[in-house]
């Protein structure tokens, strides 16, 4: 083998070399987690979840906007929401609130389902969703039990809360907490047991939703009324009823309900 | 409960997936039949089906490579395909979508190798009979086995029986994991059972047969040298059919009296769900498309080739609104909210009835295609000659 072709063939070997080390190529997971990029890896020694105490939501929605504002959420698409309700019958009748959000669940349908790896959880319990993997199968949405995932109209990937893991990271609260008017949202680290949210939970009895489905929710509730998870017995979502009567209809999925 | 709870707002909640996916379901679902009822000759030696194991095992291979299309349609960043097969791969085994890719990339090579053994002897033929390129091509096709004798059909027997035995057990896994894809999903009160895999490949074994049903007599009857429909085979598939019904219909009875009178907080769901599609339910999707059909397969009525071939339509048609109505219907069960979801696709663009439109030409397109390749008539006459008999 002559000089220059010897020369060839080790140019090509040491690229290679180089290609296949920088490249991530064929990660088994994804390439924000193999960089160990802080983002992807969250603080390991804190374990992060919300208590929202019912007593004090006023359904002012306020959280709803923040955090619209915050995440840059397309119109019409949410992160977080809170369900208003009435609860009873004329004259006992009473104005409930139900603030939702991604549960950031310690067992979650969503992550290991997902055929791309783009949705994980950090290693502070943060649920997130790379959008830069994300092939938008949609299997994640149809396995979260809270219907809390959405495509994002926009980039056309998965989306949902993040819990502002971007300003937690920075050492700030998430956005509907610090914007939250009546103090509903409170949001910590368990592992500090002098936290609020440890508090709260250790004194407080606390309510997940749908605790039957497993996942370990880690945003709970204090003063959550059972009622408002029976769904079933209740009339449809008047703003569906009145999107639907005026004609309303944005995508190839509206609502309806059967008695209607 | 008394209490009245009224929803005064709440948000609609995002649901994903669309007409694409049962019509992906409808098309693995059917090639696993046809495959299976092509191992009847190849792996299990059953005579009556050698005249049509080839054309069946062109059929499976046909309706798998025209499946993952609708996959890719359904998709919101279609343009990210190689994602799947780069990352995630620590989900394997929780992810029955991820079996899929090597599922799905196994078993039409599989196919796609067993129909070439399958047709080696003519492909020998046929190069023998020319030159130049098309020789080559024939010596590739025919995998560089070129000779004739008995030792080498001998040979062939036995790769089409390995071949044939491994498919088996892949063909149920192609399809069976796209039942596990939606009985792992707990939050799912229609999906969420472990006889979802076995319910799909039940529904799948009558699609296919059915599909069959309707494909051999217009291939008989229009694409062979002797003009004629086999219409003891076509009697044969319909109580073939008849029985697979039996065991789907069990199935369905295992999975609704199970999930209805006997399950926890969801059957509420589930009965206002099937009280919404009551009549579709019972008098279209088991009344018309699954009993009818096993009445007639069971019966004398089987002899009839028109009335048969109908019941090919319809039980195709059948199975195709079982897949819909349990992943759309599926889905528009609430699980954050009050009130059932409603879904009607849209005409054009991904995901639309003009896209499953695309897939069923591509689909009719590749059946062109590869049954003017392989010389599946050729087989089917010779079996018959076999026979000694001039079928009709």
């Amino acid at each position: 083998m002559d000089e220059s072709k010897r020369n060839f063939i080790k140019g090509g070997l040491a690229s290679l070399f180089v290609a296949s080390t920088s490249a991530n190529a064929f990660s088994l997971k994804n390439p924000g987690r193999d960089k160990k990029d802080s983002r992807y890896i969250g603080d390991k020694t804190k374990h992060y979840a919300m208590v929202i105490d019912l007593r004090q939501c006023i359904g002012c929605q306020s959280c709803t906007s923040a955090c619209m504002v915050e995440n840059n959420v397309p119109q019409n698409q949410n992160r977080t929401s809170v369900t208003e309700m009435e609860l009873g019958e004329f004259p006992d009748v009473r104005k409930a609130f139900l603030p939702q959000l991604c549960n950031h669940c310690d067992d979650p349908a969503c992550v290991p389902v997902c055929p791309t790896g783009a949705t994980f959880k950090r290693e502070d319990g943060i649920v997130v969703v790379d959008s830069e993997i994300c092939w938008g199968c949609g299997y994640c949405a149809n396995a979260c039990p809270y219907d809390k995932r959405f495509m994002n109209k926009e980039t056309k990937v998965m989306d949902k809360c993040t819990f502002c893991a971007h300003r937690v990271d920075e050492g700030l609260l998430p956005a509907c907490v610090e914007t939250c008017v009546g103090g509903a949202r409170i949001f910590g680290d368990l592992n500090d047991k002098t936290s609020e949210v440890s508090k709260l939970l250790s004194n407080y009895p606390t309510t997940v939703l749908k605790s039957e489905q497993g996942t370990k929710p880690q945003v709970f509730y204090i003063g959550l009324d059972g009622r408002m998870e029976e769904v079933l017995n209740a009339t449809a979502n008047l703003d569906d009823i009145m999107r639907k009567e005026i004609g309303i209809k944005e995508h190839e999925w509206a609502t309806m309900k059967g008695e209607e | 409960m008394d209490t009245l709870i009224t929803t005064l707002s709440a948000i609609t909640p995002d649901r994903i997936w669309g007409i694409d996916i049962p019509n992906y379901f409808w098309f693995t679902g059917s090639s696993a039949a046809a495959f299976i009822i092509s191992s009847f000759a190849h792996v299990f030696g059953m005579e009556k089906y050698k005249p049509i194991a080839g054309f069946s095992l062109l059929m499976a291979l046909v309706l798998l490579i025209a499946a993952p299309l609708n996959l890719i349609d359904d998709l919101s960043q279609p343009g990210r395909l190689a994602n799947f097969f780069l990352y995630g791969w620590e989900n394997f085994p929780t992810s029955p979508m991820k079996w899929g890719v090597l599922l799905l990339m196994a078993y039409p090579i599989l196919i796609f190798f067993e129909a070439l053994v399958l047709y080696r002897p003519y492909f020998v033929k046929k190069m023998n009979f020319n030159k130049g390129i098309k020789r080559k091509i024939y010596s590739l096709l025919s995998l560089g086995r070129t000779q004739l004798n008995s030792e080498e059909t001998a040979k062939d027997h036995r790769y089409g029986f390995i071949l044939g035995s491994i498919g088996i057990p892949l063909a149920l896994c192609v399809h069976g994991y796209t039942g596990y894809i939606l009985g792992a999903v707990h939050g799912n009160y229609l999906w969420s059972t472990p006889l979802m895999p076995i319910l799909f490949l039940a529904s799948a074994m009558v699609s296919g047969t059915g599909l069959l049903i309707i494909l051999i007599p217009i291939f008989q009857k229009f694409f062979t040298t002797q003009r004629r429909v086999d219409k003891s085979i076509i009697a044969e598939l319909a109580k073939l059919l008849a029985w697979f019904i039996v065991i789907d219909l069990t199935i369905r009875a295992l999975w609704l009296s199970f999930a209805i009178p006997f399950g926890n907080e969801p059957k509420n769901y589930l009965l206002e769900f099937f009280t919404m599609h009551f009549n579709i339910t019972v008098y279209i999707e088991y009344i018309l498309c699954l009993i009818i059909p096993m009445i007639i397969g069971f019966s004398k009525l089987r002899h009839n080739l028109p009335l048969v071939f109908i019941t090919g339509i319809v039980v195709a048609m059948g199975v195709w609104l079982f897949r819909w109505s349990t992943v759309i219907g599926g889905q528009t069960i609430p699980r954050s909210m009050p009130g059932f979801l409603e879904y009607s696709p849209h005409m054009i663009g991904q995901g639309s009835i003009t896209a499953i439109i695309a897939n069923w030409l591509f689909f009719i397109a590749l059946v062109c295609l590869v049954t003017s390749l392989f010389p599946w008539d050729e087989e089917m006459e010779e079996h018959y000659n076999e026979k000694g008999l001039n079928h009709e």
